[in-house]
C-alpha cells in the first residue's frame, strides 16, 4: 500500500499541475480571444445644422440616423469587419459654410473618422465636400441638391439626393403626361419664383424643360419672398391666362400666394409647387381649403406606395412624436447604404470604402422606401432619384398631400383631378 | 375693354394697399412730429400689436374687427408705457439736444428685445387668423376686391379723418400740437409735456393697432412681420412730409399705387426701384415731402 501511496501521491500531483496548467492555458486563451473580439466601433461624421434657423430641419435629420444606426448595430454591426458597432460623431455647421468647412477639417484631423456624411444645406455641403476630397476623405451626400455637387470631378463624394433641376425636368414630364392622359392640351406656363439663388435656378432648368417640351413661357414673374403684398403679380397672372402655373416659394410667401390667386379665383390647368414652402406643414395652417387640387413635387410622402415605407415612418412617429419627411428618409436610407458599403469594403480604409461605394447596388432592405434600386454613376450621383408627385386633397375633412404620380407609386384609390377645378369646387 | 377691368382692379388693390401702408405711418410720423422721435421699433410694436389681435381673435373668436375695442387700449398702455419707463429717461438726459440720437438706438435696441420676446413666446411659426372675411370678394362692377382689403380701405380713411379732427379741435389735440411746434415755448405755457409726450406715444400705438387688426385676415403673424412693412413706413413718412395726417395716407397710396401698378408692366422686384425713384425725385422737388412744413401742426 505504502508504496502504491508513493508512486499514487506522485501521479495526482502530475495530474494535478497538468490541470493547473491545462486551465491556466484555457483561461489565457480565453482571455486573449475576448480580447480580439472586443467590439470595434467606426466612426462617422456627420455635420448638421443643430443651431441656427435651420437647427429643427438638423435636428430631425439627427433622429433619423440615429435611429437607422441603433437597428444597424442591434442586427450586428458591420459583420465583415467582427460586428463593429458604428458611431456617429455630430458637428454643427450653424447652417454656415464657413463652420461647415473648419468642422469637416475637425472631423478628418481630429476626430479621424472613416467617412463624412449630411449636411442638409447645398451651400455647406459645396465647400465641406472640397476639404474632404482634398485629405481623400469619402463624403455621403444624402439631402442636398444643388447639381454642382457631383458636377465638379470629384472622387470621393457620392450622392442620394436627386439633382435640384430633376425636379424641374419631371415636374415638365408630368405636365405632358397629364395633358394627355386627360386630353387637355396645354401650350403656355407662368413661372412665379422667389428671387433667390433657389427660384432662379429653378427658372434656369425650366427654361431649358419647358421649349424642349413644345410648351411656351408666357410669364417668368420674380418676387421678394418679404413682400407685403402679393395681389399685382396674381394680377398681372391673370390677365395672360396661363395653362399651368409653376411656384418656387417659402412658407410665408406660398401662402399669401395660395390665398391671392383663390381670392382672384385664378383658373389654370394645374398649379404646380416646388416643393420648400409648399411642402412645410404650415402651408396647410395658412391656406386652408385655398390650397386644394395644387400639386407639389418631393421624392417621398408618407402614403408612397413602397415597401418599407409606412413601418419606418410608424416607428419613427412612435419614437419622436411626428412623422418623417423627405430629409429625413433620405438621411435614414444613407445610413443603411453606409453600412452596406463598410461591409463590402471591410474596413475603413479610405481607397476601399470609396472603392465600395462606387460599386454599390442594393435592391432589397430598408433602402427600397427611397428606391428600388441604389446605383451611384461614374460622378458619384445616385442614377434615378425617384421623384414623386402629389396633389393637395381633402381626405376626411382634413388637408393631406397625396401622392398621384407615378401611377405604381401613388396612393390606392385616389385618381388625380386634372384640371383645377378652382376654389371650393 | 378687358384691359381697362384689369387697370382697374390694380388701381383699387393699390389704394387699399397703400391706405394700409398710410395707417401704419400714421403712429410713426405722429411720434415723430410731436416728440422728435425717430421710432425704430414702430414695425416691432406693429408685430406685437398683431401678435396680441391673433390670440385674443383665437380664444374668443369674435369678428376680427371688432377686436380693435380691445386691442388699441392694450396697445395705447403699452405704448405709454414704453414711453415713461424706456423712452422718458433717456429724453430726460438728452433735453438739449434737437435731434436725441440716444432715443433713436434706444428704439432700435426696443424693436430687437420685442422681436426675440415674441420669438420666445409665440415661437417662429407663422400664423393667419382665417376669419370669416378671409377670402370673401366683393363685385365692384366687373372688379373683384379682396373684402378684407375693401374693409381696411374704409378703416384706414375713417381713422385717419378722425385723427384728424381730434388733432384739430380738441383741447388734447391742440396740446400734441403745441408740443410738436415748439416743444420748449409749449412747456413754458404750462403744458405737461411728459405726460403729453405719453399720451402722443400711446395714441401713436394705438393708430398702429388698427392697422394691425386690418391686416390680421388676410396677411401672416410672425415674429419679423414688422420688418415688411417698418421701411415702407419710412418712405411714406418722408414722402408725405414728417408729422403730416393728410401726408402720411396720400404718401402711402401714392407707393401702393406705384407698387401695384407698376407690377403690371415690369417685373414686381423692379418696382421697388420705382418707387425709389419717385421718392427721390420728390424729395429733389420738394425736400419737406408733399405736406411738410414746420407750421402742418
Amino acid at each position: 500500500m505504502l508504496l502504491f501511496r508513493g508512486r499514487y501521491t506522485k501521479l495526482v500531483g502530475l495530474i494535478l499541475v497538468a490541470t493547473m496548467m491545462m486551465s491556466f492555458v484555457v483561461g489565457c486563451g480565453g482571455g486573449s480571444e475576448s480580447g480580439s473580439d472586443k467590439v470595434e466601433t467606426i466612426k462617422i461624421g456627420n455635420i448638421l445644422p443643430l443651431s441656427g434657423s435651420a437647427a429643427p430641419l438638423g435636428k430631425i435629420g439627427q433622429q433619423a440616423r440615429d435611429m437607422a444606426v441603433e437597428e444597424i448595430n442591434a442586427a450586428g454591426g458591420i459583420k465583415s469587419m467582427g460586428g463593429a458597432k458604428i458611431e456617429m460623431i455630430y458637428a454643427d455647421s450653424k447652417g454656415d459654410p464657413a463652420t461647415g468647412v473648419s468642422e469637416a477639417e475637425r472631423l478628418i484631423t481630429h476626430e479621424q473618422v472613416a467617412l463624412i456624411t449630411g449636411c442638409y444645406q447645398s451651400g455647406v455641403a459645396m465647400p465641406s465636400t472640397e476639404v474632404a476630397e482634398r485629405y481623400g476623405v469619402p463624403y455621403f451626400v444624402p439631402v442636398p441638391s444643388e447639381d454642382q455637387i457631383t458636377e465638379r470631378g470629384f472622387k470621393y463624394v457620392f450622392r442620394l439626393a436627386e439633382k435640384t433641376s430633376w425636379r424641374n425636368r419631371d415636374q415638365v414630364k408630368f405636365i405632358k403626361e397629364m395633358s394627355e392622359k386627360f386630353g387637355t392640351p396645354v401650350k403656355t406656363v407662368a413661372l412665379i419664383y422667389e428671387n433667390t439663388s433657389w427660384g432662379q435656378g429653378a427658372v434656369r432648368a425650366w427654361e431649358k424643360y419647358i421649349p424642349e417640351a413644345g410648351l411656351e413661357i408666357v410669364l417668368k414673374e420674380p418676387y421678394p419672398s418679404n413682400s407685403s403684398d402679393l395681389t399685382p403679380v396674381v394680377l398681372k397672372c391673370k390677365n395672360l391666362n396661363p395653362d399651368i402655373i409653376m411656384l418656387v416659394s417659402y412658407v410665408s410667401d406660398a401662402a399669401l400666394l395660395t390665398n391671392t390667386f383663390a381670392e382672384h379665383q385664378v383658373k389654370p390647368i394645374a398649379f404646380i409647387g416646388t416643393s420648400g414652402g409648399f411642402a412645410d406643414p404650415q402651408y396647410f395652417e395658412l391656406t386652408g381649403d385655398n390650397c386644394e387640387y395644387y400639386f407639389d413635387i418631393s421624392t417621398w410622402e408618407p402614403d408612397v406606395n413602397r415597401p418599407f415605407s409606412a413601418e419606418t415612418n410608424k416607428k419613427f412617429t412612435e419614437k419622436y412624436g411626428y412623422a418623417m419627411n423627405a430629409e429625413a428618409v433620405k438621411a435614414y436610407v444613407a445610413m443603411y447604404i453606409i453600412a452596406d458599403a463598410l461591409e463590402r469594403a471591410g474596413s475603413t480604409d479610405p481607397e476601399a470604402l470609396r472603392k465600395a461605394f462606387a460599386e454599390t447596388k442594393i435592391t432589397e432592405g430598408p433602402t427600397q422606401m427611397y428606391a428600388s434600386e441604389i446605383v451611384f454613376d461614374e460622378t458619384g450621383q445616385m442614377v434615378n432619384a425617384p421623384l414623386v408627385i402629389c396633389q393637395m386633397r381633402k381626405v376626411d375633412g382634413k388637408m393631406q398631400r397625396v401622392t398621384v404620380w407615378p401611377e405604381e407609386e401613388a396612393r390606392p384609390g385616389f385618381e388625380v383631378v386634372w384640371p383645377y377645378p378652382g376654389v371650393g369646387q | 375693354m378687358i384691359f381697362l377691368v384689369d387697370f382697374l382692379s390694380a388701381v383699387v388693390n393699390g389704394i387699399s394697399m397703400g391706405a394700409i401702408y398710410g395707417l401704419i405711418a400714421l403712429g410713426l410720423t405722429l411720434i415723430f412730429g410731436i416728440m422728435r422721435i425717430i421710432n425704430f421699433a414702430h414695425g416691432a410694436l406693429l408685430m406685437l400689436s398683431m401678435m396680441v389681435g391673433y390670440w385674443i381673435w383665437k380664444f374668443s373668436g369674435v369678428n376680427p374687427y371688432l377686436m380693435i375695442i380691445v386691442v388699441a387700449p392694450i396697445m395705447f398702455c403699452f405704448g405709454y408705457f414704453v414711453q415713461r419707463v424706456f423712452i422718458k429717461p433717456v429724453l430726460d438726459a438728452q433735453k438739449d439736444v434737437r435731434e436725441p440720437i440716444a432715443v433713436l438706438l434706444l428704439t432700435a435696441a426696443l424693436a430687437i428685445v420685442f422681436e426675440n420676446l415674441a420669438l420666445m413666446v409665440f415661437g417662429a411659426d407663422y400664423v393667419m387668423a382665417k376669419t370669416t372675411v378671409t377670402d370673401a370678394t366683393i363685385a365692384l362692377g366687373g372688379i373683384t376686391v379682396s373684402a378684407a382689403r375693401f374693409y381696411a380701405l374704409i378703416l384706414a380713411l375713417v381713422i385717419a379723418y378722425a385723427f384728424y379732427l381730434f388733432l384739430q379741435h380738441t383741447e388734447l389735440g391742440r396740446r400734441l400740437r403745441a408740443c410738436g411746434q415748439d416743444r420748449n415755448t409749449a412747456l413754458l405755457m404750462g403744458i405737461d409735456g411728459p405726460k403729453t409726450f405719453a399720451i402722443a406715444f400711446g395714441i401713436g400705438t394705438a393708430l398702429l393697432t388698427v392697422a394691425a387688426i386690418v391686416l390680421l385676415p388676410f396677411y401672416y403673424v410672425h415674429p419679423t412681420v414688422g420688418n415688411v412693412f417698418m421701411t415702407k413706413a419710412f418712405i411714406v413718412v418722408v414722402l408725405g412730409g414728417l408729422g403730416s395726417v393728410p401726408g402720411a395716407l396720400l404718401g402711402g397710396i401714392i407707393i401702393g399705387l406705384i407698387e401695384s401698378i407698376g407690377a403690371q408692366y415690369m417685373t414686381a422686384t423692379l418696382t421697388t426701384v420705382v418707387v425709389y425713384l419717385v421718392f427721390l425725385l420728390i424729395l429733389f422737388v420738394k425736400p419737406s415731402g408733399l405736406f411738410g412744413s414746420r407750421l402742418e401742426w
